[in-house]
C-alpha cells in the first residue's frame, strides 16, 4: 500500500463532510496513522545506522540508503500535515460553535468530541468568557445587526418557567409565542427551541 | 501559496502522477513490482503528487505528464470545452494542472487550462442562475471540485439576493447543529 493512504482516509473525511459540520472523531484511524509514523522513523533510523555502520558519512553520501531515507522522511512529513489539517479543521468548527451556542456543548455534539477537543472546546469558551467580562462586552449577541430591539417567536421545545437575562421570567410552554427582547431570544434561536415569526 | 492546513490542497497532492526512477533506493515500499524492498534504476512507478515532486526536483526520480492532460483530454477540451467530463479524469483539474504544468516542462499547458476554464466558467454561471437544480445533475457530474464551488457560490448568491428582497427570518438555528428540525410529539 503506498505511503500516506491511511492519512488521506482523514482529510477525505473532512472534505467529505458537509461544511461546517462535525463528525465523529476518528481514533481509529487516527493512531494507525501514528503508527504508521513511528513505523517511518524506525526504518529510517536503520538506514542512517547501516550507513554509519559501512564507514560512510551520512550528511553528504547521496546512494540509495540515503534516498531511503528520503522517502520515509517526506512520508513523516506528510502524514504529519494531514493529522494537523485533520485536527485543525475540527478545531475551527468548535471556535466557531463556541459563538454560536455559548459554553456548553449540546449532547449530540459532545458525542463526536475526542478527549482533547472536548477540553479545547471548555478552555477557549472559558478565555472567550474572561475576555468579555474584561471588556465588559457580550460579544456574541447581535451576530446578526438588529433592526427591532424586540422579536415575535414561537416556542418549539417545552421548557417551562425560564429566567431570561434581562431578569424577567417566562413561562415557555411548547408552542407558545412571546414577544421578546431580542438579547434574550438570540440564544433559544440557535439551539433550536424557538423560532423567530416574521409577517 | 496554499496554507499548510488547506484540505483541498492536502487532496490535490494525493493525485498520482507517473515517474521514471533515475536512482535505486533502498528499504523502501512504493514499487508494487519489485519483490524486495528497493527499487531499481529505470522503473515504473506511479507516486503521488507530494512525493513524486520532491523526487523529481532531487533528480531521484523523472516526472511525466498525468493522464488527465493527454492529448485526448486536450482535444475534447478544444473541441466542446463546456461538456467534457473532467471530475472522472480529476476532481481537481485546474490545481494539479498548475502544480504539474513547471515540472514537466509542458508550456501550453497554462494556456490551455486557461482557455478550457474560460469557456466552462461561461456555461456553469449561466446555468447556475437560472434553470431549477434538478435539470443540472448531470452538469454538475461533469464538474472539477473548483467549478462546483462556483457554480454554488453562483446559487447561493442568488438566493440571497431573492431573500434579501422578500425579506425573512433573520435568525436562524445554529447551523452546526444540523437541518433536521425535532419532530413535535
Amino acid at each position: 500500500m503506498m505511503y500516506g493512504t491511511k492519512a488521506i482516509q482523514l482529510v477525505k473525511e473532512i472534505a467529505n463532510g458537509e461544511k461546517g459540520q462535525l463528525t465523529p472523531f476518528s481514533s481509529d484511524v487516527f493512531s494507525e496513522v501514528i503508527a504508521e509514523c513511528s513505523q517511518h522513523f524506525a526504518d529510517l533510523r536503520s538506514l542512517i545506522r547501516k550507513m554509519q555502520e559501512a564507514g560512510l558519512d551520512v550528511e553528504t553520501t547521496k546512494n540509495e540508503d540515503h534516498y531511503g531515507q528520503l522517502i520515509h522522511h517526506l512520508s513523516l512529513v506528510r502524514n504529519k500535515r494531514c493529522l494537523m489539517a485533520y485536527m485543525y479543521n475540527r478545531a475551527e468548527i468548535l471556535r466557531n460553535l463556541v459563538w454560536k451556542v455559548g459554553s456548553e456543548i449540546p449532547e449530540e455534539i459532545q458525542e463526536k468530541l475526542s478527549h482533547s477537543e472536548k477540553e479545547y472546546f471548555k478552555k477557549h469558551s472559558e478565555a472567550l468568557k474572561s475576555y468579555m467580562s474584561r471588556v465588559v462586552l457580550e460579544l456574541a449577541v447581535d451576530m446578526v445587526p438588529p433592526k427591532d430591539p424586540y422579536i415575535k417567536v414561537r416556542v418549539l421545545d417545552d421548557m417551562g418557567e425560564v429566567e431570561l437575562p434581562s431578569d424577567n421570567t417566562a413561562n415557555f410552554a411548547r408552542h407558545s409565542m412571546h414577544f421578546l427582547k431580542r438579547t434574550d431570544a438570540e440564544k433559544y434561536i440557535s439551539l433550536g427551541k424557538m423560532e423567530e415569526l416574521t409577517g | 501559496m496554499a496554507s499548510y492546513y488547506d484540505i483541498d490542497d492536502i487532496l490535490v497532492e494525493e493525485q498520482r502522477v507517473p515517474v521514471a526512477f533515475q536512482q535505486a533506493v533502498n528499504g523502501v515500499d512504493i514499487d508494487p513490482s519489485a519483490e524486495t524492498h528497493c527499487v531499481e534504476p529505470g522503473s515504473k512507478v506511479e507516486l503521488p503528487y507530494w512525493l513524486a515532486h520532491e523526487l523529481h526536483l532531487r533528480k531521484v526520480a523523472k516526472m511525466k505528464v498525468p493522464a488527465c492532460f493527454n492529448q485526448r483530454t486536450k482535444l475534447e477540451l478544444g473541441a466542446d470545452g463546456a461538456s467534457v467530463d473532467l471530475r472522472s479524469r480529476c476532481l481537481y483539474f485546474y490545481e494539479f494542472g498548475c502544480k504539474i504544468a513547471p515540472l514537466v516542462g509542458d508550456r501550453d499547458m497554462g494556456s490551455f487550462l486557461l482557455s478550457a476554464f474560460r469557456t466552462r466558467y461561461q456555461k456553469i454561471l449561466a446555468k447556475a442562475h437560472n434553470a431549477a437544480f434538478t435539470a443540472h445533475s448531470k452538469l454538475l457530474s461533469y464538474l472539477t471540485k473548483e467549478e462546483t464551488n462556483l457554480y454554488e457560490a453562483a446559487q447561493s448568491s442568488m438566493a440571497a439576493f431573492k431573500k434579501w428582497r422578500i425579506g425573512g427570518p433573520r435568525f436562524e438555528r445554529a447551523s452546526v447543529l444540523g437541518r433536521k428540525r425535532k419532530e413535535a410529539n
